[in-house]
């Protein structure tokens, strides 16, 4: 198995789709990343001069203490990790496209240990992405924001931590779809529009049925209540006591809306993940190369 | 685990794409220590066949074993075979070496090796090239270089010609024979009986998905009877003179020639002279193994000859 990993390991080290895909992702991390303090800045400004003290006595807290660069981060890691995804889309389904698949099951003792060390290698890949996106993520917040609005040393911690854990997960789910639908273009089209906009009309549709709690169990809605649940917990945690109705609109802002807490957010993702790279698994199994 | 014996054994073995049966009931043998080649037209079946062998394709019935055992319990498949096959891809921006080096990873098998097998086949100079600039004769040396990495006892190829130059070719037909020698099996294929007749001892022929011959080329040869062309002075007199020795099968050919089988030219000569027929020209015909090939191959997909043309009878009146 480990002479597979490093095998596996190579593919992705001699070909350029690594970085290729790594600057893209560290760009928008780095932009949301500004955009986030400049914006968070705005509201904080904003909410400073006008007259909603009230909400600022509310939550128990001036607002230019109020931890907003959190929710803009949650964002931001939501948005860059489409491209771990699209790497790990592109792990099974590109190697059927350039029938370099046929000579990996030569030299594989098994269809199975071939997926599995792809696997492995892919989950080292999500974890090398995120902890990138959260490094530029953090580069642009911190250039941005003024100090108080910036998460503690803890809060750095656990952000660092969902991000890294959603990126490795959206990795995996691209290599399971990529397995499921063995075709490139295919594959990086259909997650682009499920994750960009069809699960997105999703939510809108459910929040108007008055079902949100559907959403935390979608595949978007549980990966973004991952990083969107430990935003709005640290965002709460300083900001004293909040009544149920503003936690739903903060959830929703930091894009975790009906989501539950982050470690199951998590769980369910995860379960989305393995539902998908068993069937792929399954194709995989079956299929005739030819 | 494996026996080590080198066999490939292909027993009953049947594929079905949808309603297209693509082999049928096929089984044959090949044993080590020489070079078998597997021939058929193309669309016989060759490709599918190697790739239910290798574990690429699932039959629909039937085994197809190496070493005694299906592909995938050979454990560690790439030390025991290597396979050249066709439509069998590179990334085209990965470089030669580099494209070694993953699959020396994946079998276990040193870094060294990649190097080795290059200057094996010749491509030491275009190590650090990228496949994407290779010519499709360079491709396939690259293929056959991947196939050697985990210096494997059985050696599969799928028309491994294609793209070769003479010279290629006259290295391959050097390489594998002198591999099939150090007691290796070596199987390949080919939809041109020609192209491999200097290469191999034993022949598989398939056509339409079914084994049509198997054994050792020698066995083909003397499977077609020996025939003598003579051209005599009076055809009737020659014809009529080896009738009555015995001789039965004459066949007046459109040339004028007659062509006598069953015995030799020195035969026909002798009883030529005993009936006073002068001959002006004789010869024993070479064996045609590519007529042969088309015997044992023929119908499979081949056309209709156009019909001759006829007058319309325009009834019995005129």
């Amino acid at each position: 198995m480990g002479n597979l990993v490093q095998a596996e390991l190579r593919k992705t080290t001699t070909t350029g789709l690594w970085w290729g895909l790594l600057i893209p992702t560290a760009v928008l991390a780095l932009g949301w990343g500004l955009a986030t303090g400049l914006l968070g800045q705005f509201f904080v400004d904003f909410a400073s001069s006008s007259d909603v003290d009230e909400v600022s006595d509310f939550l128990g807290v001036s607002p230019d203490q109020w931890k907003v660069s959190l929710f803009g981060m949650a964002r931001a890691i939501n948005i860059s990790t489409i491209f771990p995804m699209i790497f790990g889309a592109m792990a099974i389904s590109g190697e059927i496209n350039r029938r370099t698949i046929t000579t990996t099951f030569l030299t594989a003792p098994s269809r199975m240990h071939s997926m599995l060390a792809k696997m492995l290698v892919y989950v080292l890949w999500g974890a090398i992405y995120g902890l990138v996106i959260m490094l530029f993520v953090s580069v642009g917040v911190v250039l941005t924001s003024e100090s108080g609005q910036l998460p503690d040393a803890g809060g750095w911690a656990m952000l660092t931590l969902v991000c890294v854990l959603s990126s490795i997960l959206m990795t995996m789910f691209g290599v399971g779809v990529g397995a499921l639908i063995p075709n490139v273009a295919g594959t990086v089209v259909l997650l682009l529009l499920y994750f960009l906009v069809i699960e997105n009309v999703l939510h809108g549709v459910l929040a108007y049925l008055e079902v949100p709690a559907v959403i935390g169990f979608l595949p978007n809605g549980s990966i973004n209540g991952l990083t969107g649940s430990v935003a709005v917990d640290l965002f709460l945690s300083t900001a004293g006591v909040v009544p149920p109705e503003i936690e739903d609109v903060l959830r929703a802002i930091a894009g975790a809306g009906g989501a539950l807490d982050w470690w199951w957010s998590g769980l369910v993702f995860l379960a989305w993940s393995g539902i998908v790279f068993a069937g792929g698994w399954a194709v995989t199994q079956a299929k005739d190369i030819t | 685990m494996h026996d080590g014996s080198g066999l490939i054994a292909v027993q009953n073995l049947t594929k079905q794409f949808g309603s297209v049966t693509a082999v049928q009931n096929l089984s044959f043998t090949v044993s080590p220590g020489s070079v078998t080649g597997f021939l058929g037209p193309n669309g016989a079946g060759k490709t599918t066949t190697l790739r239910m062998l290798l574990g690429l394709v699932k039959p629909t019935g039937g085994t197809a074993t190496i070493n005694g055992r299906p592909f995938h319990q050979l454990g560690q498949p790439g030390r025991v075979v290597g396979a050249v096959l066709e439509a069998q891809g590179f990334h085209p921006a990965r470089s030669a070496r580099d494209h070694l080096r993953v699959y020396a990873a994946a079998i276990g098998v040193p870094d060294a090796q990649a190097d080795q097998v290059l200057g094996l086949v010749g491509l030491g100079t275009a190590a650090d090239r990228k496949v994407g600039g290779f010519s499709l004769g360079m491709k396939q040396r690259l293929a056959l270089a991947t196939a050697l990495l985990g210096d494997p006892q059985v050696l599969v190829l799928d028309e491994p010609a294609n793209g070769l130059d003479p010279e290629g070719i006259a290295w391959l037909r050097t390489f594998l024979q002198s591999y099939a020698r150090m007691g290796r099996t070596v199987l390949i294929s080919s939809h041109l009986l020609a192209e491999v007749e200097q290469t191999v001892d034993q022949v598989v022929i398939i056509s339409r998905g079914q084994t049509m011959f198997y054994g050792p080329l020698e066995q083909l040869r003397q499977s077609q009877q020996q025939r003598v062309l003579v051209q005599p002075s009076d055809v009737n007199a020659l014809a009529m003179a080896l009738r009555n020795e015995g001789v039965q099968t004459i066949e007046q050919l459109p040339d004028g020639r007659l062509a006598v089988s069953g015995v030799d030219s020195k035969h026909v000569a002798d009883s030529a002279l005993r009936a006073g027929v002068s001959i002006y020209g004789i010869q024993e015909e070479q064996v045609d193994l590519e007529r042969l090939f088309f015997q044992l191959t023929s119908g499979q997909y081949a056309g209709y000859a156009p019909a001759p043309y006829q007058q319309q009878q325009q009834g019995g009146w005129a």
